[in-house]
């Protein structure tokens, strides 16, 4: 109970400091218009906005336009007809990418081709998903694409679960790759517990809106669903990176 | 005086390249690849916007043409939908093309307000509503039914079309609106054109209910006879002071 407390305490406090540092006079009316509205939102950025008058609240995955003078909301899809972008997914789409690249390497559970790779997927994962054992089944053929999936647990039935135990044995098994790859097949890895990233991988899937698993992301933070063969992966990935070459 | 011609020359020249705020809007959809209609544009209450009243729902588009919002956008301090006065007067169009003779009318006489209600024989919430139409009359209330039989509950518009072709049309309505199985009867009637024009208008469930200026009342103030009157009589006095 008093470590609840005390841990609330002081992310309550980080966030305070955070949000301290990123305070800027202007966007003070747009802060205050939001929170008012959402007391208990965590607001990630306020950014000027790409209409002029209007500053992006970015919050838990999500976008709104707000009137520099925080009167006006707006919330839905933005669009810029001139170039024909989606204005709020291309946003979105980097707000994820800056959250899943700042998840240290450290921390993913990484199968990676011998040579270097031409895509790095991330995939939110399940050990008693269905389709995740089917991707992982797959998984040297993806290699073999140039691809490789750099793995975040994702246990669907929520932290303290047997799929989360499980998920933290295989993160604590001394050869992760293999104690993994044997759970993907139905293999009941030996319990074990050290410290471990699980719980915040968790809790990242729930702030990019993972609904299911596996949860496949491209490179750019595009999401690209859930499984795909390979060779369907394959010309997904270069399908976004002609797109983003304009070639 | 050159550059006074000059300067005069430029302007005329600008004016004429100027797109009306109709046309700023269609080329913008159209640039996103949206075939839809463009039916009203109006300034919107949000700097820089217009609400565009396009394919049966409101987008803003910036004047520019350049941005186009497809979702809502509230003025906070007010707490208000600002798509909603466009709605409102899509709706509004929409409901008096309709006419007398495709609703279902309960009326007292002289009445002070008259409201429209889409409505289906098979929502409860529906009958909750009918359930009270004499108190909604004895407040001054017209009450304008329009059928609007939703998919989900089969074999409803059946239903309609039955107290639509019954004799006694409105004694059949109430009859249905009281649980009592309806004979069921075919005839010429506007439920298509009933249920066409609040698809195309925004109208997403029953009971739907719009005040005279064709703006959504909710259901908790609606069901209630003495709220809905008060409330009726709040927004005719706001019409009033805008005008």
């Amino acid at each position: 109970m008093i470590r609840n407390a005390t841990i609330a305490l002081a992310s309550f406090a980080l966030t305070a400091a955070i949000a301290q540092a990123a305070s800027d006079p202007s966007q003070d009316a747009v802060r205050a218009s939001v929170m008012k509205l959402v007391p208990n939102a965590t607001i990630d950025a306020i950014e000027p906005a790409p209409m002029p008058g209007f500053q992006q609240v970015l919050m838990g995955g999500h976008l709104v336009y707000v009137s520099n003078d925080g009167r006006y909301l707006m919330q839905g899809g933005l669009y810029d007809a001139s170039n024909k972008v989606d204005l709020s997914e291309q946003r979105l789409g980097k707000a994820r990418t800056d959250k899943l690249a700042a998840v240290p390497a450290s921390q993913h559970l990484v199968f990676a081709p011998a040579s270097k790779p031409k895509y790095k997927i991330t995939v939110f994962t399940d050990l008693d998903c269905g389709y995740c054992r089917k991707l992982h089944s797959e998984i040297a053929d993806y290699n073999a694409k140039g691809i490789e999936v750099d793995y975040l647990f994702f246990p669907r039935s929520g932290l303290n679960t047997p799929s989360y135990d499980k998920a933290v044995s295989v993160w604590c098994a001394k050869d992760r790759n293999s104690a993994f790859t044997a759970a993907k097949t139905g293999v009941e890895p030996s319990p074990l517990k050290c410290d471990n990233p699980i719980a915040d991988q968790f809790k990242l899937g729930v702030d990019l809106g993972v609904d299911g698993t596996p949860a496949v992301y491209a490179p750019d933070g595009t999401k690209l669903g859930g499984y795909l063969p390979p060779n369907q992966m394959l010309s997904r990935l270069e399908q976004i990176d002609k797109a983003a070459t304009g070639g | 005086m050159r550059t006074l011609l000059f300067t005069v020359g430029l302007i005329v020249s600008a004016h004429a390249a100027a797109q009306t705020p109709i046309e700023t809007a269609r080329s913008a959809l159209k640039a996103l690849g949206l075939d839809v209609r463009v039916d009203a544009v109006q300034e919107s209450a949000v700097p820089g916007f217009y609400d565009v009243v396009a394919g049966g729902k409101v987008v803003f588009v910036s004047k520019n043409g350049r941005y186009v919002l497809n979702g809502n956008a509230y003025d906070l301090p007010n707490q208000r939908d600002v798509g909603e006065t466009s709605r409102a007067r899509m709706r509004l169009a929409a409901v008096n093309a309709l006419g007398d003779d495709k609703k279902i009318i309960f009326a007292p006489e002289n009445p002070r307000h008259a409201i429209t209600v889409f409505t289906d024989v098979d929502c409860p919430f529906c009958r909750r509503f009918h359930d009270q139409v004499a108190a909604f009359n004895a407040q001054g209330i017209a009450v304008n039914y329009i059928f609007y039989p939703l998919d989900i509950h089969p074999g409803a518009d059946k239903k309609a079309e039955a107290v639509w072709c019954a004799k006694d049309r409105k004694s059949a309505f109430a009859a249905a609106m009281g649980g009592q199985d309806v004979t069921l009867a075919t005839c010429p009637n506007p439920i298509a054109e009933t249920t066409q024009v609040a698809q195309s208008t925004g109208v997403i469930g029953t009971p739907t209910i719009l005040a005279e200026d064709g703006t959504q009342v909710s259901a908790d103030i609606a069901m209630v006879p003495e709220k809905l009157s008060a409330e009726l009589d709040r927004r005719a006095a706001l019409a009033k002071a805008r005008n």
